[in-house]
């Protein structure tokens, strides 16, 4: 098993994971801008994305990229839908923010 | 044939859905013309069988059809309930509440005839969408439509647990209507009261009856007709060919439970009727008692209490549903069901007033129509069975019958024209023939019984203990 | 069938026993389905079917006395049910006297009814329900097993439901039809038990198979036999404490109270406990409590019957009296003379019946006697009606009465029950009271009709069964000609005067001779009282209850004080015999209040707070959890981000702390 790739240890490969995921973590939570909450689902998406790569290649199994390649297409997919969904709550409302839409409340 | 049977309705029923328009003489003409339809059928392909695979793990379950004895009645029974009941439809949106008679039939036609357990549960419960749907749009309160929902789902999902637990136990759930499937061991009481609770909730019996006053009274007339007639006895179904057939041993341990059960549920509803001051609920009330009675019989496993229970099931039905559409010529005209207000009915409408009275006859077991048979050999079955207390209650219940019909009848028939009531015209032909053939049916059992008594004891494939008083079964 | 079949009658084919027993169907459902049309028709239509029965039945004599290898009379099978239950016709000389009864008397007051109901709006109905009676009751007596007694016994008990509420606006009529109809209900239901307990013993419903094996029974099962049997019997026929339903009937038309309840269905319980004398003659207790009831009945009636002012209710109670004669009678085991009583007492009491129902009818509907008087020379031909008929009834030596009620208490003497011999004589002399009284109350003295109520102590009109309702029910003032009503009348005159003869010549006469293969000559031990005894001690006491009664309203200072005398008599009536001995109170306290106070514990408690409450519980513990469960909804995408992440973080720290296995 490789411990490093290209001169970078696997280690920083998994905190720069780990740091995106993070970001994109508190992006999500902390954000009330649903394209900004979206823009950090991606960071998580590809911090995820990152790892199934580094792992794939330390283990020499393509199943990690093929995973990758999945999160890609149902992240593209995703991004459609959410936006179409800001696009419609945009129109209705010039300012959105999240918090206000929230008629599915229990 | 039988694949056509359950599916004429099922489609005509969608398809009514789906139309627009509200053509009243359109739609009922098409109801009644499928409901024959279906009765056509039903003795067309009273010797078929059909099957198809549909499970193979965990267990065989199978797309099996076929028509038993007694079955074959409650087929008649339900087309016929279902013709009338189309006919008697007289809405200003007559077309979806005729789909969900026709989807209503089609379903407990496959109930009937399924030969499966799984697939028998799967049409307990589709039988209860279009009467939850009836109920939620021209119930007279939300709140019955889920009482009914809800109770009727939960005994459905006993059965389904009860079923898939017999399937992996016994490797099959295509038994019904087969000989040689008695279960036994320690899960078999657990299974029986799976069966057992879900058919004594749609029967319905004591205590498990709340949801039904409140159905009964809410339904439009010709559904409560169905429902009250057809819908109920698929639990007593359930009991002959499910309960009866693959738990024998059981029903005998648990017999003296369920006679209780039976025995309160005879007097509870008797009672109770006595005093219910709408017309409808006198029926629910009295519909508890009788089906009181069938548990009682069905429990005793006598020969002769399950002829009389085949019988007094179809009398029952026909009964119950002449009753329902009568009061609701009554409603119709009268726009009340209170027995304070109602009177005279037998001045202005003595047509409408002579159907009433020999439905309520028929209910009160006057001897010479079909119910009559039906209680006289269930007693004599209980009486055979040794347990005499019981059928002492059973002819208090026959004398308190008569008190609670008499004041039903007498109630809206009797006394002065009521001038502060509307007054219409009497029954019209069209609402004539839509009693009329349930009467006649009345009084056609109680005079030639024969075939439907011995459909009760066609569904035991054995007499399960010998009968010491030498009556022995064809 | 593990016994083989025995049947009474010789089977056969009988197209006349069917055509008789299905006519009067036919012509009921004629009369129903073509009432608007038929009109006054429908009157003679069923009249002449009335008599086209009775033809028939005549016709048939020979079939009903055949005698052929012990079986007696003829069967026609019908249908079969099941193993065991096989329904068919039985013609015999018991079920061929009552046929006779029926369609003859029938007839003859279905003659009457054109007259009677004459004008009255649902004149068809009338004589679809009256042929429909006929039908039912020929159904009671032809029938060769239980359950077919049983079906004409509940279509008997219908017939008189619609009969009595015949004016169903008038809400006394129609109390009084349910209560008939349910106490009857009661009655049925005790024969259905009967039922049960002779086909668990012999596995059919068959008489033949039941009497066959009657020895069989063993004395408990035979004794519960003979109770359940005599329940329905007591309530068809009037026994106590089963009989209050009986006086309230008659407030159905007349010709009804005539023919249902007075000379045909009443005595049901009669026919029924004559059909079954296999079973009784083996049942000594069975014997002793139905004569006792019988016994009693009869007291109860004519002590009643002395203090009624309502002319068809001081008949109605005499009817009860004369039944208990008969129950008495074919109770003790005299089986032919309670029949013979029920054969004399249809005639006289159909008489009296009519012959009241011209007084009610000349009156516009007045039944209460206080408010007649002096009727003799107004009325002459219903005063020879009704005096024949006192007389026949009171046991006047020649007229009918007297040779079966002699017959009666001379068998209960026979048959070792002294008591009841001594009850019987003291009725014939209670008898002759209170039916002299209203003979002189009714025909004697001047007419009270137009002196106000309250002068004669009539407290309640309207419930008195005065003129009150008398354009209410229909009739107008266009009577029929005289003689439709007369004519009956004068015919039922013969046979009260005569029909008694038939038992005259002791073991040799027409009746015993008619009966004896049916009931099989009695051999008793010797009596130390002889038939002549018997005949002047009763006549003693008749005699003395005509002179009380003569003393009391009939002499000429009695007659011109009658109404201070009526007045007094009203008022000061003591309430144990003004309310019946509040038997009526009693059943109503014991089983009415109880099943409604029952029905309203259920249906008020019970129902909706305890076995629903159940439920209700079980739906508020699931919307409380669902509640909880909803709060963690809060709509808010953050939120929902920050439980996702925390999911997330503890799924992580279960895999850090425990590893991946």
């Amino acid at each position: 098993m490789a411990t490093s790739f290209a001169g970078v240890p696997i280690f920083d490969y998994e905190a720069l994971a780990s740091v995106l995921f993070f970001i994109g973590l508190a992006g999500a939570v902390a954000r009330r801008n649903p394209l900004v909450m979206l823009m950090s689902i991606e960071l998580m998406f590809n911090a995820a994305n990152l790892a199934f790569i580094v792992f794939a290649r330390a283990w020499l199994n393509n199943a990690g990229q093929i995973f990758a390649f999945l999160v890609i297409t149902v992240a593209a997919a995703e991004a459609a839908i959410a936006l179409a969904i800001v696009v419609i709550v945009f129109r209705s409302a010039p300012q959105v923010d999240v918090d206000d839409v929230r008629v599915l409340h229990g | 044939m039988l694949l056509a049977l359950v599916l004429l309705p099922i489609v005509a029923g969608s398809v009514m859905l789906l139309l627009r328009g509200e053509d009243r003489r359109l739609y009922r003409g098409i109801g009644v013309v499928v409901a024959l339809a279906t009765l056509v059928l039903a003795f067309a392909a009273r010797s078929e069988d059909w099957s198809a695979p549909w499970l193979r793990a965990p267990f065989v379950a199978n797309f099996h059809l076929g028509i038993g004895a007694l079955a074959f009645w409650l087929i008649v029974l339900l087309a016929l309930c279902t013709a009338c009941a189309v006919l008697a439809v007289d809405s200003a949106r007559p077309r979806a509440l005729v789909g969900q008679l026709l989807l209503l039939e089609g379903t407990m036609l496959g109930l009937f005839i399924s030969r499966d357990l799984l697939l028998f549960a799967l049409f307990y419960d589709l039988m209860l969408v279009p009467v939850f749907f009836v109920l939620l749009e021209r119930g007279e309160h939300p709140r019955d439509a889920w009482r009914y929902i809800i109770y009727n789902f939960a005994g459905g999902l006993l059965l389904l647990f009860a079923t898939a637990a017999f399937g992996v136990l016994h490797g099959t759930t295509d038994v019904i209507g087969s000989a040689g499937n008695a279960i036994s061991g320690t899960w078999a009481p657990w299974i029986f009261w799976g069966f057992a609770i879900a058919f004594l909730v749609k029967t319905p019996a004591f205590p498990l009856h709340t949801w039904m006053p409140n159905t009964y009274a809410s339904l439009p007339p010709p559904v409560a007709a169905v429902v009250g007639a057809v819908q109920s006895k698929a639990g007593l179904y359930g009991f002959f060919v499910i309960a009866m057939t693959l738990m024998p041993q059981e029903i005998a341990r648990y017999s003296t439970a369920l006679i209780v059960l039976g025995t309160i549920s005879l007097l509870y509803g008797a009672v109770a009727a006595l005093v219910q001051s709408d017309a409808k609920r006198v029926v629910a009330y009295s519909s508890l008692s009788h089906l009181g009675l069938i548990v009682i019989a069905i429990a005793t496993q006598q020969p002769l209490a399950l002829a009389g229970a085949a019988l007094y099931i179809v009398a029952h039905g026909l009964f119950t549903a002449a009753l329902f559409i009568g009061l609701g010529y009554v409603e119709e005209r009268e726009e009340t069901r209170s027995l304070a207000r109602l009177r005279g009915i037998g001045a202005s409408n003595p047509r409408l007033a002579g159907a009433l009275t020999i439905a309520g006859l028929a209910m009160l077991g006057l001897p010479g129509l079909a119910g009559f048979v039906g209680e006289l050999v269930i007693i004599t079955g209980i009486v055979q069975s040794g347990n005499i207390a019981v059928a002492i209650v059973a002819v208090i219940s026959v004398v308190l019958a008569s008190a609670y019909v008499l004041r039903l009848f007498q109630g809206i028939v009797n006394g002065p024209v009521a001038h502060d009531l509307p007054v219409r015209r009497d029954l019209t032909w069209r609402e004539g023939i839509a009693i009329a053939p349930l009467l006649l049916a009345l009084l056609y059992l109680g005079v030639n019984p024969h075939a439907v008594l011995a459909s009760g004891s066609v569904a035991i494939p054995r007499a399960p203990q010998s009968s010491s008083a030498g009556v022995t079964m064809p | 069938m593990a016994n083989p079949e025995h049947v009474m009658g010789v089977v056969g084919s009988y197209p006349l026993l069917l055509a008789l027993w299905l006519l009067p169907l036919a012509g009921a459902v004629l009369c129903w389905a073509f009432g608007p049309q038929l009109k006054r028709a429908a009157g003679w239509l069923a009249t002449g079917v009335a008599f086209a029965a009775f033809a028939l039945t005549i016709a048939s004599w020979a079939s009903g006395t055949q005698s052929l290898n012990g079986a007696l009379g003829a069967d026609q099978p019908l249908v079969r049910w099941m193993p065991g239950f096989h329904l068919g016709l039985l013609l015999d000389p018991l079920s061929l006297l009552w046929a006779c009864i029926i369609t003859g008397v029938g007839a003859l007051i279905h003659l009457y009814s054109i007259g009677y109901m004459e004008g009255d709006s649902a004149f068809a109905r009338f004589f679809a329900y009256m042929n429909f009676f006929l039908f039912a009751m020929l159904t009671l007596v032809l029938s060769d097993n239980f359950v077919g007694l049983l079906i004409g016994w509940g279509l008997v008990g219908l017939a008189s439901y619609f009969l009595i509420g015949f004016w169903f606006y008038k809400p006394s009529a129609v109390a009084a039809a349910r209560k008939a109809f349910v106490i009857n209900v009661a009655g049925d239901v005790g024969i259905m038990f009967a039922i049960f307990l002779i086909v668990q013993k012999t596995g059919s419903i068959g008489f033949g198979n039941a009497f066959a094996a009657a020895d069989t029974y063993g004395p408990t099962l035979l004794l519960a036999i003979c109770i359940s049997l005599f329940i329905g019997a007591a309530a068809k026929s009037a026994q106590v404490p089963l009989h209050t339903w009986l006086p309230d009937a008659m407030e159905g038309p007349t010709p009804v109270s005539a023919l249902i309840h007075a000379a045909t269905m009443v005595t049901a319980g009669v026919y029924l406990i004559a059909r079954c004398a296999p079973l009784w003659s083996h049942d000594g207790n069975a014997q002793l409590l139905v004569g006792t009831i019988g016994g009693v009945t009869a007291l109860t009636g004519a002590i009643l019957g002395m203090v009624q002012w309502d002319i068809k209710r001081i008949l109605a109670y005499s009817t009860m009296s004369q039944i208990g004669y008969m129950i008495m009678g074919v109770g003790v085991g005299a089986y032919e003379a309670g029949v013979a009583h029920f054969f004399t007492h249809a005639f006289f009491k159909a008489q009296l019946f009519l012959g009241s129902g011209l007084i009610i009818h000349a009156l516009s509907n007045e039944q209460d006697v206080r408010r007649m008087g002096g009727l003799r020379k107004r009325l002459p031909f219903a005063f020879i009606a009704m005096l024949v008929g006192v007389l026949a009834i009171c046991g006047i030596p020649g007229l009918s009465g007297s040779f079966s009620k002699d017959a009666v208490i001379q068998g209960a003497l026979n048959h070792g029950h002294p008591w009841l011999y001594a009850v019987g004589i003291l009725t014939a002399g209670m008898t002759a009271y209170y039916m002299f009284r209203m003979l002189f109350v009714t025909f004697f003295g001047r007419y009270r009709g137009e002196i106000d109520p309250s002068e004669l102590g009539i407290r309640h009109p309207e419930f008195a069964g005065t003129a009150a309702h008398a354009d209410a029910d229909g009739h107008d003032s266009h009577h029929a000609p005289a003689w439709l009503m007369n004519l009956p009348v004068a015919v039922l005159i013969v046979p009260s005067i005569f029909a008694g003869w038939l038992l005259y010549g002791g073991a040799n006469s027409p009746w015993h001779r008619f009966f004896d293969p049916q009931f099989g000559v009695a051999s008793l031990a010797n009596v130390p009282i002889s038939e002549l005894t018997t005949t002047l001690v009763t006549l003693a006491f008749v005699a003395a209850g005509i002179l009380v009664a003569y003393l009391r309203y009939g002499t000429a200072a009695a007659r011109e004080s009658a109404v201070e005398r009526l007045r007094r008599e009203s008022v000061g009536m003591w309430p144990i015999l003004a309310n019946a001995f509040y038997i009526d109170v009693a059943l109503d306290a014991l089983f009415v209040k109880t099943s409604e106070l029952l029905g309203r514990i259920v249906s008020r408690v019970l129902d909706p707070h305890v076995v629903d409450g159940t439920v209700r519980e079980a739906a508020i513990v699931t919307q409380g959890s669902g509640a909880l469960v909803r709060s963690l909804q809060t709509g808010f995408v953050r939120a929902y981000a920050v439980f996702l992440a925390v999911g997330i973080a503890c799924f992580a720290a279960f895999y850090a702390f425990h590893g991946v296995h």
